[in-house]
């Protein structure tokens, strides 16, 4: 068990390896809870997911429950999702629309911004009672970039800008690739649970090394993956088959950090012009027209995909999703995947991009799945005392500064990123909240 | 249309017959055979909410043309499928059988029936059910299966790997 003090914290990283406390202590989870789920700047939602006034959505960030709203105003507000009353959480629904937030127990209601308008029974409340000082409590800290809305539940510390501010070329990566320059996240999602700890998502969405193994299944015997997208001739060549090794192309990838524990992963000869399709074509088509050949040239060789932004949340701008890792218990994580749509792209191609993660990342998935069995593995790996650390140490020291894009680089199939999410877990985590 | 009432008992004995034998199919493992139950242009659909009107504009649980029943029976049947090792056993149960109607020109019965799949996998069993919506045509003495819609009763909660057919 764990007390939580700087020290004995400090005591569970090391530079190449991570002690098991950290993914099994029950104890670690709730320090957790409170000195990173308690404070760290947390995606919520996306404005495109409230367009109009009334509607709203809810969710959890760690043990709170919350609702986002778009009030009449058109501002979109972070609300604590709990009755100000006697603690009832308010809205029940995961999203709707409505013109109040109406509590099932005694009735009180709140305006979309969190204002209490309605008490039952007003006679009975207290000579001194206001309503003003009963609103929905808003989150501390809310900070939006290009439609995605973070919230810190702790009015100190890093700013919206100290946090975010590294990754928003990560973001404007994929948002520009709408010709209309923005998002939606209206094509429902997938939802899925494993018996294992959150940072174990949260390690897996950079990780690289694992891929021509862990997802041995959905390779063929020219070691080549299954044509994935839209306007693809093949699949990514994984694995080089007469010298049974992961193929060169695949272990050129490279993985960059930029500190806070966020990271990315970066296909250097990705060049997404080459995809062909009737719906492919007809999009460049479209970008072009909208950003200008040269524009839309940079814009189909993005670099900065497979995102992590810590510490859960990720970008994922191959097979275009934003993912959220929902930490429930020690040993159990829920997951949230949003289908993209690029606004302005011909429907065909983004029909094409959301039927894509059916067979990537659901629950019912090609690939998804083969994870899913690899944390559920590791979680029962963990339970065994007689080994404390997990390794965390390929490419230790062989890290290198890339100046362009002011950021740290390393082999993707090195464990650069892990390394630097310790690093960032560490900060929070040695801090009292 | 209504179904001819002449052989509508005979209709109703096939089909009942061909939903028993495709459960079947996935009860064993057979999932080649299954998959050669669709049509060319078959499709099997799961949608991830209730009621969801289509499969393009939002996720799917499964959203498979041939093609990519064929990716999914492919992976099934590789050695490396990690999430299947140990396989999964599953025991289908077909039953309140619906002929919902009967297109004579296409030859084509839409039929609903409730479905409830109990799958052993790992020290772990669980329960699938909710109602199944078949497009059949007829096809010499049997049936291809033109389109396949699960709605499970709780199609949009958090699942874990789903990695075997309903």
């Amino acid at each position: 068990m764990h007390n939580g003090n700087a020290h004995e914290m400090g005591r569970l990283i090391e530079p190449g390896r991570v002690h098991r406390d950290v993914y099994t202590d029950p104890a670690v989870f709730e320090l957790e809870m409170d000195r990173i789920f308690g404070r760290a700047w947390l995606f919520v939602g996306h404005t495109s997911q409230v367009p109009n006034p009334g509607d709203f959505i809810t969710t959890q960030l760690g043990r709170q429950p919350v609702v986002m709203t778009r009030h009449r105003d058109g501002n979109v507000h972070v609300l604590l999702n709990r009755c100000t009353h006697r603690g009832a959480k308010v809205v029940n629904e995961r999203k709707g629309n409505a013109p109040r937030l109406t509590c099932c127990y005694h009735g009180w209601s709140f305006d979309t911004d969190g204002r209490l308008v309605a008490v039952p029974v007003p006679e009975g409340c207290a000579a001194d009672f206001d309503k003003e000082q009963f609103g929905l409590a808003r989150a501390p800290r809310v900070g939006q970039y290009r439609g995605f809305v973070f919230t810190s539940l702790s009015p100190r510390g890093a700013s919206f800008e100290d946090h975010i501010g590294p990754m928003k070329g990560n973001i404007d990566d994929l948002v520009d690739r709408a010709p209309a320059g923005e998002l939606a996240l209206d094509a429902g999602m997938h939802r899925y649970t494993y018996a294992g700890n959150w940072k174990l998502q949260v390690e897996n969405v950079l990780d690289s090394y694992h891929v021509p193994f862990g997802h041995a299944s959905t390779v063929n015997k020219q070691g080549v993956q299954f044509a994935r997208r839209e306007g693809d001739q093949k699949g990514a060549t994984v694995v080089e088959t007469e010298k049974k090794q992961t193929a060169a192309s695949w272990r050129e990838r490279k993985s960059y950090i930029v500190g806070n524990g966020h990271g990315w992963t970066s296909n250097t000869t990705l060049d997404e012009g080459k995809r062909s399709s009737p719906a492919f074509n007809e999009y460049k088509r479209v970008l072009a027209e909208k950003v200008g050949a040269a524009r839309a040239a940079e814009i189909l060789t993005p670099r900065l995909h497979n995102s992590l932004i810590y510490p859960n949340m990720s970008i994922m701008g191959l097979n275009i999703h934003v993912r959220v890792i929902q930490p429930i218990a020690v040993d159990r994580t829920e997951v949230t995947i949003y289908p993209i749509r690029l606004v302005g792209a011909p429907d065909a191609m983004n029909f094409g991009n959301i039927r894509l993660l059916n067979v990537t990342h659901s629950a019912a998935s090609f690939v998804q799945t083969d994870d899913l069995e690899a944390f559920v593995r590791t979680q029962k790996g963990l339970a065994s005392r007689m080994t404390d650390w997990v390794d965390i140490s390929r490419g230790l020291g062989d890290e290198e500064p890339d100046r362009a894009l002011n950021a740290t680089r390393a082999l993707a199939t090195h464990e650069m990123v892990v390394r630097a999410q310790y690093r960032a877990w560490l900060g929070y985590m040695r801090e009292a909240a | 249309m209504n179904a001819p009432a002449g052989d509508a008992a005979i209709d109703r004995a096939r089909i009942e017959e061909f939903l028993i034998h495709e459960a079947r199919l996935l009860d064993d493992r057979r999932f080649r055979d299954w998959m050669a139950l669709f049509s060319d242009d078959g499709t099997y659909w799961v949608p991830s909410v209730p009621g969801q009107a289509g499969p393009f504009e939002q996720a799917s649980l499964f959203y498979d043309d041939r093609e990519l029943m064929k990716n999914r029976v492919e992976r099934l049947e590789h050695p490396r499928i990690h999430v299947q090792t140990p396989p999964s056993r599953t025991a289908h149960l077909v039953g309140n059988l619906m002929i919902e109607t009967v297109d004579e020109a296409k030859g084509e019965y839409a039929v609903s029936s409730t479905v409830i799949m109990v799958e052993y996998r790992d020290e772990h069993q669980r329960v699938f059910a909710g109602r199944q919506h078949h497009r059949l045509r007829r096809d010499g003495a049997s049936f291809r299966i033109a389109h396949k819609r699960v709605d499970l009763v709780n199609c949009d909660s958090a699942f874990e790997p789903i990695a075997v057919p309903i």
